[in-house]
C-alpha cells in the first residue's frame, strides 16, 4: 500500500473529480485501494507565475491545503483552493499538479501540490453592439474594459461606455473588492450615467448616479446592501406625450438603502431544470432627496422535474410601493410596470394598467404569476447538443397593476387586485441566448384583460434578461 | 428638420377653433423660484393674452420649464395643444383671428415687429447677463432662486447648468465679452428709441394696445420693480417718464391683482 503513487498530469477540476473519487485505475486491474485511507502529509505548496498577487491573500487561500491528511481529502482540499482562485479571479488560468516530494526534508508520505497560474497582463476590452438596449429600434455600442485583481487582492474595475447612434449614450465605472480574500463578500462602489427611453410611457430620462454596495452571505441566501445617490432629468418624449406624463418631467433626486436577499436554489437562472429561487428586495428611499418612499418586492420560482425531462415551474412576482409623505405622488419612474412578451404574456410591453391618451401610467402595486409546462422540442432535433438550448413550453400567465387605496381598508384593497386581474394562455419556443437571456416566441391568448390594456393577441416574441 | 415642420403642422392644426374655454398657463413660481428673463417672458405673455380679452387659468408649477415642450417658460395647454414662448403664443392667437393688432398697415406691422426683435435681442439678453453673468446678482439671486426648488446638491449643480446654457447663448450673439456699463448701455439704447416711438401716444401704435404694449410691459414692470442689489439700472429707466407711464398705464388697467401673485 504504501508504494502508490499519484501523479496527476496538468487538469482541469472536472478531470480530479473523475479520477479520483473511485478507486484508481493504475495499470493493474486488480489492484484495489481506498483514496480515503492512503495518508498523506502535505510537505509543501508552491505556486508560480505569481506577479502583482499579494502573498496574504494566497496564503489565506491555499493554507488549508497543508491540513489534508489523506489523500482524497488532498485532492479536494487543493480543489477547492482552485474554485476559490477563480471565483476571486485573480488568475486569467490556473493548474494544479500534484507530486511527491523530493529531497531532504521530504517526510515519509510526503506530497507537494502546485499551482501554475498564469496573471493577466493587459485589461480585457471588449466591443459590443446592443439591440434594444435603451429604446425599441435604436442599436447602441458599448465598450467595455474589465481589470481583474487591479491591486493584486481580486479588486475588480471596469469601465464601460456606450452610445446610441443619436443621442448621448452612458457611462460607468465599477469597483469591487473581496473582503479578507473571500470571492463571497465584497464591497463595491460605482458611478454611472445612463440614457433611456421609456416607449409605453413615452418619456426619456437621463440619470446620473453613485451607489457603494456590500455583498455577503448568510445562512438564508445571499445578501447584497446598496444606498444609491440618482439624479433623474426625466422629459416628455415627444409632443404626442400625454400631459399626464409631462406633468412629471422635472429632475428629481432619490437616495435609497436597499437589501436584497436571494437564495438561488436553481441548477439554471434561464432554463431549469430543478431547485427554487427566493429574492426578497426592499428599498427605503428618503434619505435626503426628494424621492421618498417604501418599496417592498417579492419573486418566488419552483422548479418540478417529471418524465421526459418536462418541468413543471411555478413563479410569483408582487411589489407593493407606499408614500412616506401622503401629499407627494410617486413619480412615474418609481412606479410598477406590468405586461409583455416574457411577464404578462399577451400584452404589450408595460401595458396593463392604468393609461392616459395611450401612455402607461404604471401603479403602486402589482402581483403576477405563472404556471410553464417546459418539454424539449418535439422529435428532440440536436438532442445532447445544440437542442438543449431550446425547450417548448405551455403557459398560464395571470397578473393585476393597480393603486392601493388608501381610504379603502386593506382587505378591499386586496380584492381589487384580486378581482379585476389579467389572464393569459400559450405556448411557445423558448431559447436560451448565452447564460444571461432568452429569447421567447409564443402564440397568446388573452383570456381576461381590463379597459385600457393593450392587448396582443396571437404570435408575440420577446427577448430579455428578466422573465417570469 | 421634419420636426419643424410637424410644428407647423401642430400649430395650424391647433388653430382651427376659436379661443377653447380650458386654457392653462404654465409658468414657474413668482415670489420663490422664478428667474428675472423669465418672469419678463410670462408676464408679457399674461398682459398680451389680457389685453386680447382671452381667459386663462394660472397655474404655477415648480417644473414647468421641464414640461414645456420647448424648454423654456411660459407655454399655454390648449386640450391637448401645447405652446410655448411669446412668439408662437402670439402667432397662435392671431392664426385663430383674435389678433390685437389686426387693424394696423403693413408698415406699422413690419416696424412693430422690428421693434419686437429689438426687445427680444436687447432687453431679454440684457436680462439674461444681467442674472446669470453678473456675479453678484447671480449669487445672491438667480442661484437662490433657482435652485430654490431642489434638494441639495442639485440647488447648486442646476444653476450651474444653466448658466452654461446661458453663457453659451450669449456666446453665440456676441454679448459674453460686453462688461456691466456695456450692458446698460444697451439697455438705454433700447429704451430710448422704445421712448422715442411712443412719444406722447398712449400705446406704441394709437389708442389701442398691441402685443410690443405688452412685451415692453412685461419687461419694463419688471426692470422697475425687480429688487437688485444695485440701483443703477432702475433709475436709468426712471429716466424715461413715458414709458414708465406706459407701465402704469398697463398695470392701472389690465392688471390690479399683479402684486397679489
Amino acid at each position: 500500500m504504501g508504494a502508490v503513487h499519484a501523479k496527476a498530469p496538468e487538469t482541469t477540476m472536472e478531470s480530479h473529480r473523475t479520477q479520483f473519487e473511485g478507486p484508481s485505475n493504475d495499470t493493474d486491474p486488480n489492484f484495489n485501494f481506498d483514496i480515503r485511507t492512503v495518508p498523506v502529509k502535505v510537505d509543501r505548496v508552491v505556486i508560480d507565475g505569481v506577479g502583482k498577487t499579494k502573498n496574504d491573500i494566497l496564503e489565506k487561500t491555499l493554507k488549508p491545503v497543508l491540513s489534508a491528511t489523506n489523500f482524497k481529502e488532498m485532492v479536494e482540499k487543493s480543489t477547492q483552493a482552485k474554485i476559490v482562485l477563480e471565483k476571486l479571479e485573480l488568475f486569467k488560468k490556473v493548474d494544479i499538479l500534484i507530486d511527491t516530494s523530493k529531497g531532504k526534508n521530504a517526510s515519509t508520505n510526503g506530497y507537494e501540490v502546485q499551482y501554475h497560474v498564469e496573471e493577466r497582463k493587459y485589461p480585457i476590452l471588449n466591443v459590443k453592439m446592443e439591440l434594444g438596449a435603451h429604446s425599441a429600434n435604436e442599436s447602441d455600442v458599448v465598450v467595455r474594459m474589465k481589470s481583474p485583481n487591479l491591486f493584486g487582492r481580486g479588486e475588480l474595475c471596469t469601465l464601460d461606455y456606450s452610445r446610441v447612434f443619436k443621442d448621448d449614450g452612458g457611462y460607468g465605472f465599477q469597483f469591487s473588492k473581496p473582503i479578507n480574500g473571500d470571492p463571497d463578500i465584497r464591497i463595491g462602489a460605482n458611478v454611472y450615467k445612463g440614457y433611456a427611453e421609456f416607449p409605453w410611457s413615452s418619456f426619456k430620462e437621463i440619470s446620473r448616479g453613485t451607489a457603494l454596495h456590500l455583498m455577503f452571505p448568510t445562512i438564508l441566501g445571499s445578501h447584497c446592501l446598496k444606498w444609491e445617490g440618482v439624479w433623474r432629468e426625466m422629459r416628455a418624449l415627444n409632443r404626442n406625450t400625454s400631459f399626464a406624463v409631462r406633468e412629471q418631467s422635472g429632475h428629481t433626486l432619490k437616495s435609497s438603502i436597499q437589501h436584497v436577499l436571494m437564495r438561488d436554489r436553481r441548477d439554471d437562472k434561464i432554463l431549469p431544470t430543478k431547485g427554487y429561487l427566493v429574492k426578497l428586495t426592499q428599498e427605503y428611499a428618503g434619505l435626503g432627496g426628494n424621492v421618498e418612499f417604501v418599496k417592498n418586492d417579492v419573486e418566488l420560482q419552483y422548479n418540478l422535474p417529471l418524465v421526459f425531462d418536462s418541468i413543471i415551474q411555478l413563479s410569483l412576482a408582487g411589489g407593493i410601493l407606499t408614500k412616506i409623505d401622503q401629499n407627494k405622488d410617486i413619480k412615474i419612474n418609481d412606479r410598477y410596470f406590468l405586461g409583455g412578451p416574457l411577464t404578462l404574456r399577451g400584452f404589450t410591453v408595460n401595458g396593463v394598467g392604468p393609461h392616459s391618451d395611450g401612455n402607461a401610467l404604471g401603479a403602486d402595486a402589482y402581483w403576477l404569476s405563472g404556471l410553464h409546462l417546459y418539454t424539449p422540442l418535439p422529435f428532440r432535433p440536436g438532442k445532447g447538443g445544440f437542442g438543449e438550448m431550446f425547450r417548448s413550453h405551455f403557459f398560464v400567465t395571470a397578473g393585476n397593476l393597480g393603486n392601493v387605496n388608501l381610504m379603502e381598508t386593506a382587505k378591499e384593497n386586496f380584492k381589487n387586485l384580486t378581482e379585476t386581474f389579467r389572464l393569459s394562455y400559450g405556448l411557445g419556443v423558448v431559447l436560451r441566448l448565452g447564460g444571461i437571456a432568452r429569447l421567447e416566441i409564443n402564440y397568446v391568448i388573452p383570456v381576461r384583460s381590463q379597459n385600457g390594456d393593450n392587448v396582443d393577441r396571437g404570435f408575440q416574441y420577446g427577448i430579455g434578461i428578466s422573465f417570469l | 428638420m421634419a420636426s419643424l415642420v410637424g410644428d407647423v403642422m401642430h400649430l395650424k392644426i391647433g388653430a382651427t377653433e376659436k379661443w377653447p374655454t380650458d386654457v392653462a398657463f404654465f409658468q414657474p413660481y413668482q415670489v420663490e423660484q422664478v428667474t428675472l428673463p423669465d418672469y419678463s417672458n410670462c408676464l408679457a405673455v399674461r398682459t398680451f393674452l389680457s389685453m386680447s380679452g382671452l381667459k386663462f387659468d394660472l397655474q404655477l408649477k415648480t417644473n414647468a420649464e421641464e414640461m414645456s415642450p420647448s424648454g423654456r417658460v411660459p407655454f399655454l395647454k390648449m386640450g391637448a395643444f401645447l405652446v410655448a414662448e411669446f412668439d408662437p403664443i402670439v402667432a397662435n392667437v392671431n392664426m385663430r383671428g383674435l389678433s390685437i393688432s389686426a387693424h394696423l398697415d403693413e408698415t406699422e406691422r413690419s416696424e412693430m415687429t422690428a421693434y419686437i426683435t429689438m426687445v427680444h435681442t436687447v432687453l431679454y439678453n440684457a436680462e439674461l447677463y444681467l442674472s446669470w453673468i453678473d456675479k453678484d446678482i447671480f449669487a445672491s439671486t438667480t442661484r437662490p432662486r433657482y435652485g430654490s426648488v431642489h434638494p441639495w446638491p442639485l440647488s447648486w449643480i442646476l444653476p450651474w447648468k444653466r448658466q452654461m446654457e446661458v453663457k453659451s447663448r450669449l456666446n453665440a450673439c456676441g454679448w459674453i465679452d460686453k462688461t456691466k456699463e456695456n450692458v446698460l448701455d444697451e439697455i438705454k439704447a433700447c429704451l430710448q428709441a422704445l421712448s422715442d416711438r411712443l412719444a406722447k401716444n398712449t400705446y406704441f401704435f394709437g389708442e389701442k394696445p398691441t402685443e410690443l404694449d405688452a412685451l415692453v410691459f412685461g419687461h419694463l414692470y419688471n426692470l422697475i420693480t425687480v429688487r437688485l442689489p444695485d440701483s443703477k439700472l432702475t433709475g436709468s429707466i426712471q429716466n424715461y417718464r413715458n414709458l414708465v407711464d406706459l407701465c402704469t398705464r398697463i398695470e392701472g388697467k389690465f392688471y390690479r391683482d399683479i402684486q397679489e401673485n
